[in-house]
């Protein structure tokens, strides 16, 4: 369990079960949100550190996968742990293939929804942190002048300088000066690293 | 008075004449005495004639046994005999007699025991009378009737049959028991005149009631039908008591047993008048009913010899006559009716035919019963099945409804145990944790109660029913499947409905039949948004409607006659039994079901049940 990783949210429509599963999950040490509704959720603010969401699927007005699909348009995918009354095969596979981390029926052991919790918020801790570098790599990419970047674009192909200077019509001097600049912007240590880089962004 | 009179006159006339020589004069007074005392004769013979026919005639049919006792007093009177008797014929059933003696001279018994005077009978019938002075002037071939004569102290007797056109009505006898005398031939000639009159009283009386019972049973029959249509099942075993009640109270007999016979199994149930017949016990009467005979016995001694058994049984109860009908439904035999007396009867042909009409106005009712019966067997039993088939289509929501407290309740569970392993002091949130648990509980009880209670397939029970009380339920039951289908449903109940009377249970799935219906209409989306209501509302003073509307597709009115049978669908799913239901549930409430199209779209389905005025709150 990552350590920061503490944050759960439950939506549920019906109350003892939401007030349940929410002692479940106090209970196991994380901190807990709950919603009655899809809407009072989505009125909240996204979270900046890694959590996961509890989801029933049968609710009156937005459903469990309605939210699902709503959510899929926000820039960070929460990971979704479902929990059902009665679960039947295409709607499980409509959520997993939506992205859910798990599909519970109920009424489920607790141990079962904890591990599936457990595995939510390592997956969005993962996440939270390859998206962080995504990013970075994406900010250093934005320093690169039209230059640079058309000679970043080639280095990673494998070319060496000579080429480069071919294909843009410069000289090799001058691809050799852009090369050293792209290797620092980037933070480069290596052509290998840059490849990397670029396979990220 | 010694001997006769009127003989007297001309005996006593000659002896004066010839042993004392009288004159002329004296022959001339004594011929005018004798005319004097013919014509005195004469007058009172009119007179008594004139007199008996005003009696006999003019009397109401009631009174007409009185009268015609009185009758037979003058007759003895004037004739100077001790006894009279009239003997009523009555067809294959044992005389009446009416017997009038000068004090001091026993009467003769009100019953004929005819079998004792088989020559006389006999005789009789062939129009001839019987006359003697003395019993031992009757012949060798009358010994078995001189017998009888001596044994009730008859010195002398003479019978005149009665008849008026017809068969033999009766026998009109008078008999000299103190002392002989003759019945000279001008006796018996204003006897026979004098034995007209009396066959005519006897002959109106038989047509009188004839008529009047032909009228009494006409009425019985018509009492009966009455009381069977239209009869409920459940008043059914009483009505059937009552009618072998007034069956019995009819014929005059003192025991009556009506029983089912079904196919070749053990009899059935049975209604009994008087000292129950044990059906165990008399198995050759059970047997001919079996077989479809009618059985009429005017005494034991005419049952056969395989009727052993039978007659043991008879003898046992003490009963003496008995006539028993196969009661039939389509040709077979369904059950018999069987008729006993503690004396012997005769049972006329006309009274068997009279039991023919009887019994097959009990068998029409009874195979009605059964018919009935039978009907509403097959009610429950599509009533059950619709429960089930609804069940189907409720599972998933009922599962879903019980799996919520359950969860509840694991979650719950699992979490005080933790507390208390780890942490033994927090004893208040394990409390709060079972109070939740409990709450859970009972609301897991209740959707398995309701789950129950649709499932129940239980004797129907009518009660006055709230139809607000009733559709409420069924929303709560659908309220869950509403919400996953997602088909807002609304409620408009009108406040303060007069109760309807019938089973809650039928009625909720009329309610819940008509929602399931609804949504199903509204699978296919129609570019209109989905919505049900179900509405209640007074259908004037005297019923309820409760009408489910959607916003379906409609119904084709071509259709519409088909849409209640059974088996009839437009869903690729269903079983069609559905409205079916609904309609046979409705029509058995004495309700009104009718299906239309809304004018902005969809269907309304609505139903109308009566009032229940018994109790009208």
């Amino acid at each position: 369990m990552m350590a920061n990783a503490r944050l759960v949210f439950i939506v549920d429509d019906d109350d003892s079960v939401r007030k349940s599963l929410s002692r479940v999950v106090t209970a196991a040490g994380y901190a807990v949100e709950v919603f009655a509704s899809a809407h009072e959720f989505l009125a909240r603010p996204p979270s900046t550190d890694p959590c996961c969401l509890v989801l029933d699927v049968r609710m009156p007005g937005v459903t469990g996968l309605d939210l699902q699909k709503t959510l899929a348009g926000a820039l960070h995918h929460i990971p979704i742990v479902f929990v059902t009354g009665h679960g039947d095969i295409s709607m499980s596979v409509t959520a997993l293939k939506g992205g859910a981390v798990d599909f519970l029926t109920k009424p489920f052991d607790k141990k079962a929804l904890l591990d599936a919790i457990a595995r939510a918020l390592a997956k969005d801790t993962r996440d939270r942190a390859t998206e962080a570098r995504i990013g970075d790599i994406k900010g250093r990419a934005k320093l690169l002048t039209p230059r640079e970047r058309q000679v970043f674009a080639l280095v990673v192909t494998g070319m060496i300088n000579k080429q480069i200077a071919y294909e843009l019509g410069v000289g090799e001097k001058t691809v050799k000066v852009h090369r050293a600049r792209v290797m620092e912007k980037m933070r480069a240590g290596s052509v290998a690293e840059l490849v990397r880089l670029a396979d990220a962004t | 008075m010694g001997l006769t009179w009127y003989l007297g006159v001309d005996v006593i006339a000659i002896v004066l004449a010839t042993g004392l020589g009288a004159c002329w004069l004296l022959r001339h007074r004594a011929a005018s005495a004798r005319a004097q005392r013919l014509l005195e004769d004469r007058l009172r013979f009119e007179t008594l004639l004139s007199d008996l026919f005003a009696q006999l005639v003019h009397v109401e049919t009631s009174g007409l046994d009185a009268a015609l006792e009185g009758a037979l007093r003058q007759m003895v009177t004037f004739l100077g005999v001790d006894r009279g008797n009239l003997d009523e014929y009555v067809e294959g059933a044992p005389g009446i007699r009416i017997s009038w003696a000068v004090p001091g001279i026993e009467k003769l018994p009100s019953v004929l025991a005819v079998s004792d005077f088989v020559w006389t009978a006999d005789t009789l019938r062939r129009g001839g009378i019987v006359r003697f002075s003395r019993a031992v002037e009757l012949s060798e071939e009358a010994a078995l009737d001189r017998a009888c004569y001596e044994r009730l102290g008859t010195r002398s007797h003479l019978s005149i049959p009665l008849q008026a056109g017809g068969p033999m009505l009766g026998v009109l006898s008078f008999d000299s028991v103190i002392s002989e005398r003759a019945w000279p031939d001008d006796v018996i000639i204003r006897l026979r005149l004098m034995s007209e009159v009396f066959a005519a009283a006897l002959e109106r009386k038989r047509i009188e009631l004839s008529l009047a019972e032909r009228l009494r049973f006409r009425r019985l029959l018509s009492d009966l039908s009455a009381r069977f249509s239209g009869v409920s099942i459940l008043d059914f075993d009483a009505e059937v008591h009552g009618a072998l009640r007034w069956i019995v109270d009819f014929l005059g007999v003192d025991r009556g047993l009506l029983i089912e016979l079904p196919g070749h199994q053990a009899p059935g149930r049975s209604w009994t008048i008087g000292e129950a017949i044990d059906a165990g016990r008399v198995p050759w009467l059970m047997l001919r009913l079996r077989e479809g005979d009618v059985i009429h016995v005017p005494r034991l001694a005419e049952l056969p010899d395989e009727a052993a058994t039978d007659h043991e049984t008879c003898l046992m109860l003490g009963v003496m006559s008995l006539a028993a009908m196969p009661l039939r439904s389509g040709g077979a035999v369904i059950g018999g009716l069987v008729l006993a007396t503690g004396a012997e009867r005769g049972w006329p042909q006309e009274l068997i035919e009279q039991l023919h009409l009887l019994g097959e106005v009990i068998a029409n009712a009874l195979a009605g019963a059964n018919a009935e019966r039978e009907a509403r067997r097959l009610r429950q039993e599509l009533t059950h099945i619709g429960r089930v088939s609804a069940m189907g289509e409720l599972t998933a929501s009922l599962a879903h409804e019980l799996n919520q407290p359950l969860t509840a309740i694991l979650n719950n569970a699992q979490v005080a145990q933790e507390y208390l392993e780890s942490d033994p002091s927090n004893l208040g949130e394990v409390r709060e944790i079972l109070k939740d648990i409990v709450a859970d509980d009972q609301r897991a009880a209740d959707v398995i109660q309701r789950l129950r209670a649709l499932l129940k397939k239980g004797a129907l029970e009518y009660v006055p029913l709230d139809m607000n009380d009733v559709v409420d339920e069924v929303a709560r039951l659908v309220r869950n499947d509403m919400v996953i289908r997602n088909v807002p449903m609304t409620l408009e109940l009108t406040a303060g409905l007069p109760n309807v009377r019938g089973d809650r249970v039928q009625l909720q799935q009329v309610v819940l039949n008509m929602v399931l219906n609804g949504v199903e209409a509204m699978g296919e989306p129609n570019g209109r948004p989905h919505a049900l209501v179900i509405r209640t509302a007074r259908a004037g003073a005297t019923a309820v409607d409760i009408a489910v509307e959607d916003s379906g597709s409609g119904i084709d009115m071509n259709d519409v006659d088909r849409l209640f049978e059974p088996l009839y669908t437009t869903k690729a799913e269903g079983l069609g039994m559905g409205l079916a239901i609904v309609r046979t549930i409705v029509d058995a409430h004495g309700g009104r079901l009718r299906a239309s199209n809304n004018a902005s779209g969809g269907a309304t389905f609505k139903f109308t049940l009566p009032v229940d005025l018994e109790r009208t709150r």
